[in-house]
């Protein structure tokens, strides 16, 4: 079914040259169970899962038409596209477009051949949580002036984090009282599967896979054909919600050649770090001799997972096959995973550092908020979706809509053509990846430990790089800072943020305003945005204008979601009562022991009567009793 | 010194029950002169009317003149060594059992569970509530004492005859002592469950001198006004500590509860900052000052400090507070000694018509007579039949 599909997909394509056409009709798809340990709905495309990966040539154009199917909104966002003066395209909810509500349609023009970019990319669901229920798929982009480097053949290394438990659900007791150190839930288990051309590889024959993704091969059940002497390129991507992976083939030695889009000068590597987001491919010399077959190793990192998951088999493996009937050699798990270090990784087209012209901060923090939930804060805020898309706002506002304020607490405005340093201080415990939507990013400088003075630690920014690295995805580790530049020739609205889905919904993020004027103009002049970029607003019940909180004004954000905030601590208003209330209390307490103590406190008579009186009372009783 | 060497609460109740047995003591020693005296309002008239004796024990002025010293001498030794042995054997008692409580009953529970130690805080609470609200008739208990004394020392005078009535004046300190450290025992045992073992011997010993030190002091030297004063001192301090382990009772219900609810490692909701604690119903948080950190530990042993106060802890320390006053007015009242709202408790009223009586009688004679106020005691008595 998948095959015919696909077929008629193609002729669609051939038949309007210079567009790829592909009509996602977004689903849930029941009993799905990619690990065999546990079958659960995942939301799909066109009633299958995994969605179709998709492989595109930059001479064409991609169109995908998604039709929404689930019961609560959905968009899809291409991680990696640049959507130049479209950011509506970017599918971003309440950043880019209000969602596409349940039963309605949404046509993503993803200008592939014009925007300049190649490499591996992938598309995901950004709505709240959608794409760790599976709504993920790898993007390929194949230059049409052809590749940088020759290979004989190339292949798709899909990984990802697996849930046995659907997104909402888990959002329910993550972001609650109840778990106020913000543990994180931890994923079950661990996907990795290939695909090639657009299609995915099936399983090993002979493997028992679960039905309803029977045509896939995932993990133990997936392999990858090598012939002796050929060179593959490997394309990783990793699409978890959560989980960094370390991966490695036993045998073969590994060149990084592209990151995150960017074609690089060869790296060898002995081991990838990839975090939430990131894409690496390597090139890969197949080995003489058939002897063996070699194990592929996709290790969950679970240092940064809070709490354990005791069925949690962090360590995937696949394999590379020269003889099917060869056994597998497994060198087995490493004591440690290393960081891939990006920034010494250099770009085959050399940009060099641009002139930095504007700067702007943010301070990772996770606390334990006000309400009892624990939440991300970047520059003091936690991030809430306002009620108006930001690119709504931006094309709404008018005059207006130069002004930072109208886009709520956690915006920054940004000139045209500005060059901007983002510097990320990262407070927390854990690394964050972070993306910045519709751009690429030069890093120009990273400190291990941004509150030493050690130079070794927390060195200068140095100018004049020749060919920083550049790519769309960055891991802050805890405690280290990154300084990313970043040409502001994209108008429009791009949300920078943390990829890690809990953390996005934590509120760590930030959206950049960027140029509006321009985006304002080249709206009415170049392309216009879909009307039902404003009337899906409507129809989810949000204002379809305005600043973030609908209002056609630059200041009145009333009604707009704030909060929570973090604690102040010591005494309050409250506090101060309490302790006031409780210092009375107990004062008047001991004056009244005072009181009864002193006073007329009968004579020595008297008090020997009413003992003698109690005493003949209970003498009395007793005898009652006794009868 | 650190809570953990030295339990301030048990500290209180040692000394509270030890000034008591002084108190004993003390009446005693006083009954041996009127014993000796042979004064005839102890020795006949044991019908109806309960006897009286008019002279405090202490009261100098009465104190007889004509006792030869050395067999007082002997007399009041026989008191001392009989108070002396029963302080002994309640000691060794008293030990056993709380090292039984502790060893064997401590064992039914873990010790860290804040579950546990709120149940103990707030029996240990109760406990002092009693205690604390009694602590001020001890004055009564004096006289109390006294009549107590006295009708057994007759009723063994009667019984056995004059050779026994010598080993009374043994016997009836011994026990009389005993049972006070025996009560003091189950006291301690009980307050203790809240507190660390090795706390209890330093503060039990140092309770058990300063009270006998206290005994001594308020009893033969200083003036009843010195003692009530020093009452209320003490009262107060032990009041303070209950209404502080009340409200670090329910503290601990809620912060069990939250343990459960958070129901993660404990780690969690250890130390102090965002996430130690429940927002819920928070009153003030300090991040800082921990109850399980130096000077502000004794700060929580004595007045239940919290750097995380709840709307629970702070309400339950109030309402503690309430209930003595609403006690203590209470007693106040039912004791006679003050009307509410223009109201008069049947003692008071008793009382009234007695001063009342007083002072009319007091018009004919200038100074009531011990006669006059016996004929007064008849009266109120067939006033009121059914007593308090």
């Amino acid at each position: 079914m998948l095959a015919s599909l696909f077929s008629l997909l193609s002729l669609a394509a051939l038949s309007r040259a210079g567009v790829q056409e592909q009509w996602w009709n977004i689903t849930y798809v029941q009993n799905v169970n990619p690990d065999g340990l546990f079958p659960r709905r995942v939301i799909g495309v066109n009633n299958t899962w995994p969605p179709p990966p998709l492989d595109v040539n930059t001479t064409d154009s991609l169109v995908l038409h998604v039709t929404n199917s689930l019961d609560v909104p959905t968009t899809v966002h291409h991680h990696g596209m640049f959507f130049n003066s479209t950011s509506w395209m970017d599918g971003a909810v309440f950043v880019s477009q209000c969602g596409i509500p349940p039963g309605d349609t949404w046509e993503y023009v993803v200008p592939i051949n014009n925007s300049g970019q190649h490499g591996t990319y992938w598309a995901h669901g950004h709505y709240p949580g959608q794409y760790t229920d599976g709504l993920r798929t790898p993007l390929v982009l194949h230059p049409a002036s052809g590749e940088a480097y020759v290979y004989d053949e190339e292949f798709t290394v899909n990984l990802g984090d697996w849930y046995h438990t659907e997104q909402p659900v888990l959002m329910k007791s993550y972001i609650n009282v109840d778990n106020p150190m913000g543990n994180e839930p931890t994923p079950d288990s661990g996907l990795v599967y290939f695909s090639q051309n657009g299609a995915y590889l099936p399983p090993i024959p002979g493997s028992s896979p679960a039905s309803t993704t029977s045509a896939v091969g995932f993990n133990e059940n997936s392999t990858l054909n090598f012939v002796p002497g050929k060179t593959y390129r490997l394309r990783i991507v990793n699409m978890s919600a959560f989980g960094a992976f370390a991966f490695w083939i036993d045998g073969h030695n590994m060149t990084i050649i592209e990151v995150d889009g960017t074609d690089t000068q060869q790296a060898p590597a002995d081991m990838l770090y990839i975090a939430v987001a990131q894409r690496y491919s390597v090139l890969v010399q197949a080995r003489n001799d058939t002897s063996s077959n070699w194990a592929i190793h996709a290790n969950l990192d679970t240092s940064m997972f809070p709490t354990v998951n005791p069925n949690l088999q962090p360590n995937i493996t696949s394999s590379i096959t020269y003889t099917p009937t060869d056994n597998i050699t497994d060198s087995g798990p490493v004591d440690s995973y290393e960081m891939t270090n990006d920034t010494a990784l250099v770009p085959l087209v050399v940009v060099p550092q641009y002139n930095a012209t504007a700067n702007v901060q943010f301070l990772v923090v996770f606390q334990t908020m006000d309400d009892g939930t624990s939440r991300a804060m970047l520059d003091g805020y936690v991030y809430n979706s306002p009620l108006v898309p930001a690119i709504v706002s931006v094309l709404t506002l008018g005059e207006n809509a130069t002004s930072q304020e109208a886009y709520g607490p956690l915006a920054v405005m940004l000139n045209h053509l500005d060059v901007v340093d983002i510097v990320v201080n990262n407070s927390d415990t854990g690394a964050h990846p972070f993306h910045l939507h519709g751009h690429t990013f030069q890093i120009v400088n990273r400190a291990i430990d941004y509150t030493s003075s050690d130079p070794t630690l927390n060195p200068p920014l140095i100018e004049g790089q020749p060919n920083p690295v550049r790519r769309d995805t960055v891991i802050i580790p805890a405690g280290a800072a990154v300084t990313l530049r970043v040409v502001a020739d994209n108008p429009g609205a791009w949300i920078f943020h943390c990829h890690i889905e809990w953390h996005l919904e934590d509120g760590l993020a930030v959206h950049f305003i960027e140029a509006p004027l321009q985006a304002q103009e080249r709206a009415a002049t170049q392309v216009a945005p879909p009307p039902y970029l404003f009337s899906q607003c409507t129809a989810l019940g949000s204002p379809d204008s305005g600043n973030a909180a609908g209002h056609a004004s630059v200041s009145d954000l009333a009604g707009l979601p704030l909060g929570p905030f973090p604690i102040v601590f010591g005494f309050q208003t409250r506090g101060i009562l309490a302790i006031t209330g409780c210092i009375l209390t107990a004062v008047i307490g001991m004056i009244t022991v005072v009181w009864y103590a002193l006073g007329v406190r009968g004579s020595e008579e008297e008090i020997e009567q009413e003992v003698m009186k109690r005493i003949e009372a209970s003498r009395n009783r007793g005898l009652f009793q006794r009868t | 010194m650190s809570p953990s060497l030295f339990s301030v609460t048990i500290f209180f109740v040692v000394l509270r029950e030890s000034l008591e047995a002084c108190l004993i003591v003390a009446v005693l020693l006083g009954l041996v002169e009127q014993i000796l005296h042979k004064d005839p309002a102890v020795l006949s008239d044991h019908s109806g009317t309960v006897p009286y004796v008019h002279t405090a024990p202490l009261d100098p002025e009465s104190t007889p003149t004509t006792v030869s010293p050395r067999v007082l001498r002997k007399l009041r030794l026989q008191v001392i060594f009989g108070a002396f042995v029963g302080l002994t054997i309640a000691l060794a008692i008293g030990a056993v059992f709380i090292a039984l409580w502790f060893t064997q009953a401590k064992n039914l529970w873990t010790k860290s569970e804040q579950l546990w130690e709120g149940i103990f805080e707030l029996i240990a609470s109760l406990m002092i509530f009693v205690m604390g609200v009694t602590m001020l008739k001890i004055e009564n208990a004096r006289t109390k004492w006294r009549i107590k004394l006295r009708n057994a020392f007759d009723g063994h005078q009667r019984d056995r005859g004059a050779k026994t009535s010598k080993w009374v004046l043994f016997f009836l300190p011994m026990v009389t002592v005993l049972r006070e450290g025996l009560e003091a025992a189950i006291f301690v045992g009980g307050v203790a469950i809240a507190e660390p073992a090795t706390s209890i011997p330093i503060a039990a010993i140092v309770g058990l001198i300063c009270g006998i030190v206290c005994g001594i002091v308020v009893y033969q030297f200083a003036s009843r006004t010195a003692f009530k004063l020093f009452l209320i001192c003490m009262t107060n301090f032990i009041l303070l500590i209950g209404a502080g382990l009340f409200s670090r009772a329910v503290w601990a219900f809620q912060e069990n509860s939250f343990i459960k609810f958070v129901g993660a490692s404990s780690d969690d909701t250890a130390g102090t900052g965002p996430g130690s604690y429940d927002v819920r119903g928070n009153v003030w948080h300090l991040d800082c000052c921990n109850a399980y950190n130096g000077s502000w530990s004794l700060f929580n042993a004595i007045f239940g400090w919290q750097n995380s106060a709840t709307l629970g802890s702070v309400l339950s320390y109030v309402f503690y507070w309430l209930a003595i006053i609403v006690v203590l007015v209470y007693y106040k009242f039912r004791e006679g000694r003050t009307k509410l709202f223009g109201l008069e408790s049947a003692n008071g009223m008793r009382r009234r018509q007695r001063r009342e009586a007083q002072e009319a009688s007091g018009k004919t004679a200038e100074s009531a007579s011990e006669k006059d106020l016996r004929g007064d005691t008849a009266v109120s008595e067939s006033d009121s039949p059914a007593g308090s």
